[in-house]
């Protein structure tokens, strides 16, 4: 009796807490096509004098205005999932596997950026680069902030079981250091690789606070979109924008969900 | 055989050695060298420009910045409100989640793994996307002043979204998903047979909660309010869409006196700085809190 009413109490916490997620999100995305009267809002903010019920002319306005700001958004992700795996991985397993003088020290540096605000480091950045604001300032703040989830994802994967072992068996059978890498500890990463990476580009595609302050000029990161047609646009437009926005971000939160539930504990943290 | 026996015996364990220190080493050179570079050395530099007059940089280092800081109404006051906000949030976000966090830990149902997706998804939105959700949940002709309109026929909770309470409510929005993931990973450390003791023993619900529970998650809570205290203190994306009058919050004066024309770099480096620090203390000073309450405990 007492277990269950325990239940019920965190259930009814739950359903409110994903009530107030969930109802913002589908009046926005259906805000965005579907007819305002329809939903029952006023028509004057939202949009014109309009009869048919679907209207996707938001998005073709998006796409045709700000379609170069979300394909850079788009690379700027890409990019920062092939550096954080070129650099991040291999330093991942240094870390795990052959702890040195300091390394201690160095794991605590890397998860720093998520404790700290967002435009504190981004002015750093400009006070030391300040002649290189543009594209590949915003490409070093996304770095910051992105390398810290495929670190701990990649050690907290090695940690978990004994991959010193699996490394030992294989030199016992005759493996050499490449067939020990590609065969026995490139697999084992695999999983960990994948859910670091999907993190990764879905924390580098909503990242606003650095982009916004790094960049210069057109075109700016996606969510400087949304802040532009927030602050200029209807709200169907912005609405539009948004829905974008949700509908790279919503998979890739699902692909993370998907893949495991221990390595998205990782999460905990974030910009 | 004798040749097998020979090739094993011959690499010199020096060398091995030596490969073994250096490796790792070489592995997470061009990691130390992103830190160093991106990090190390831009906040280096920030420290200085903080201590820097922004009008007369040769007359040598000086705390003036910081003193503006301190004597100032307006900044003054936009660093204890971003303090005041951060701990309201956290100390909220901390308490509501344990809800979900005990939900997700102890029981098994259908459709959990929906429920923690959906909690977990505002994990990557930007403050600023969370205000204007906000608005169009209760701006001025937000979805739900204009439903309570409709069933009642008065325009209820109009506007609400642009006040403290659509801030507050924004903040938590962004925190639910930090606040959940923390707590449910220490919850699910927590030996579910110490609660079936305490009530078999003859406590009650709350006294079982009290005396065998909360002791044990301490820790967890006191790191989860840290984690979601330093989100909430850097963040000023929700203000720049919801813009309260006369009330402003030290991010967003960094933001504004970064980017409006009579901009002062020096005081927005001190500024930052004072964030930095606070963000860092709090967090730091926190973490080891909870650690040496897990030591304790174990």
């Amino acid at each position: 009796m007492l277990r269950r009413s325990g239940f019920i109490f965190c259930l009814a916490v739950t359903v409110a807490l994903m009530a107030v997620i969930l109802l913002p999100l589908l009046v926005v995305v259906l805000g965005s096509c579907v007819n305002a009267s329809l939903l029952g809002l006023s028509t004057d903010l939202w949009s014109g004098s309009r009869n048919d019920i679907f209207d996707f002319s938001a998005f073709a306005y998006i796409f045709q205005n700000y379609g170069d700001w979300a394909l850079f958004s788009l690379e700027l992700a890409l990019g920062c999932v092939a550096i954080c795996l070129l650099v991040a991985v291999p330093a991942g397993y240094a870390l795990a596997r052959h702890p040195f003088p300091g390394s201690l020290l160095v794991e605590e540096l890397v998860l720093l950026p998520l404790s700290l605000p967002g435009i504190t480091l981004s002015m750093g950045l400009l006070a030391a680069y300040g002649e290189l604001r543009g594209p590949y300032l915003v490409l070093a703040g996304h770095l910051l902030y992105t390398i810290p989830f495929m670190l701990r994802v990649v050690t907290a994967t090695l940690r978990s079981f004994d991959v010193g072992r699996l490394e030992a068996a294989a030199r016992s059978l005759g493996a050499t250091l490449p067939q020990r890498l590609f065969l026995v500890i490139l697999p084992n990463l695999r999983h960990a690789m994948m859910v670091g990476s999907l993190l990764v580009f879905a924390v580098s595609w909503g990242e606003f606070n650095v982009s916004f302050l790094l960049n210069r000029g057109r075109p700016q990161t996606f969510p400087a979109v949304l802040y532009d047609t927030y602050t200029n646009q209807s709200i169907q437009i912005s609405s539009a924008a948004t829905t974008i926005f949700l509908a790279i971000v919503i998979p890739a939160v699902i692909a993370i969900q998907w893949l495991g539930g221990r390595e998205s504990s990782d999460l905990e943290q974030g910009a | 055989m004798r040749t097998l026996d020979a090739t094993i015996a011959t690499p010199p364990i020096a060398q091995a050695d030596r490969r073994r220190q250096l490796a790792p080493l070489l592995l997470s050179a061009p990691l130390l060298v992103l830190l160093l570079a991106l990090l190390v050395w831009p906040l280096a530099h920030l420290l200085r420009q903080s201590l820097l007059l922004t009008g007369a940089p040769a007359a040598g280092l000086t705390l003036h910045n910081y003193f503006e800081i301190a004597t100032v109404p307006r900044y003054r006051h936009a660093l204890t409100w971003s303090l005041e906000l951060s701990l309201a949030v956290a100390a909220g976000s901390t308490l509501i989640c344990l809800a979900p966090a005990w939900l997700f830990t102890r029981y098994q149902f259908p459709g959990k793994r929906l429920m923690r997706g959906i909690l977990i998804l505002p994990m990557t939105f930007a403050g600023m996307i969370v205000g204007f959700l906000m608005i169009i949940l209760l701006g001025r002709t937000g979805f739900i002043p204009q439903l309570l309109e409709r069933l009642t026929g008065k325009p209820f909770l109009s506007g609400v979204g642009y006040q403290f309470p659509g801030l507050i409510l924004a903040y938590l929005y962004f925190e639910i998903p930090r606040a959940t993931l923390t707590l449910e990973s220490a919850l699910r450390k927590l030996d579910s047979r110490l609660e079936q003791a305490g009530r078999s023993l003859g406590a009650n619900r709350w006294q079982v909660f009290y005396l065998v529970v909360l002791p044990v998650i301490r820790p967890a809570l006191i790191s989860t309010f840290a984690v979601t205290f330093s989100v909430s203190l850097g963040s000023f994306g929700v203000l720049l869409v919801l813009s309260i009058r006369r009330f402003t919050l030290l991010p967003l004066e960094i933001f504004t006196q970064y980017i409006a024309p009579p901009t002062d770099q020096g005081l927005a480096a001190a500024m930052s700085f004072t964030l930095l620090a606070v963000a860092f203390a709090t967090g730091y000073g926190l973490r080891q809190v909870a650690r040496r309450m897990e030591g304790g405990n174990a």
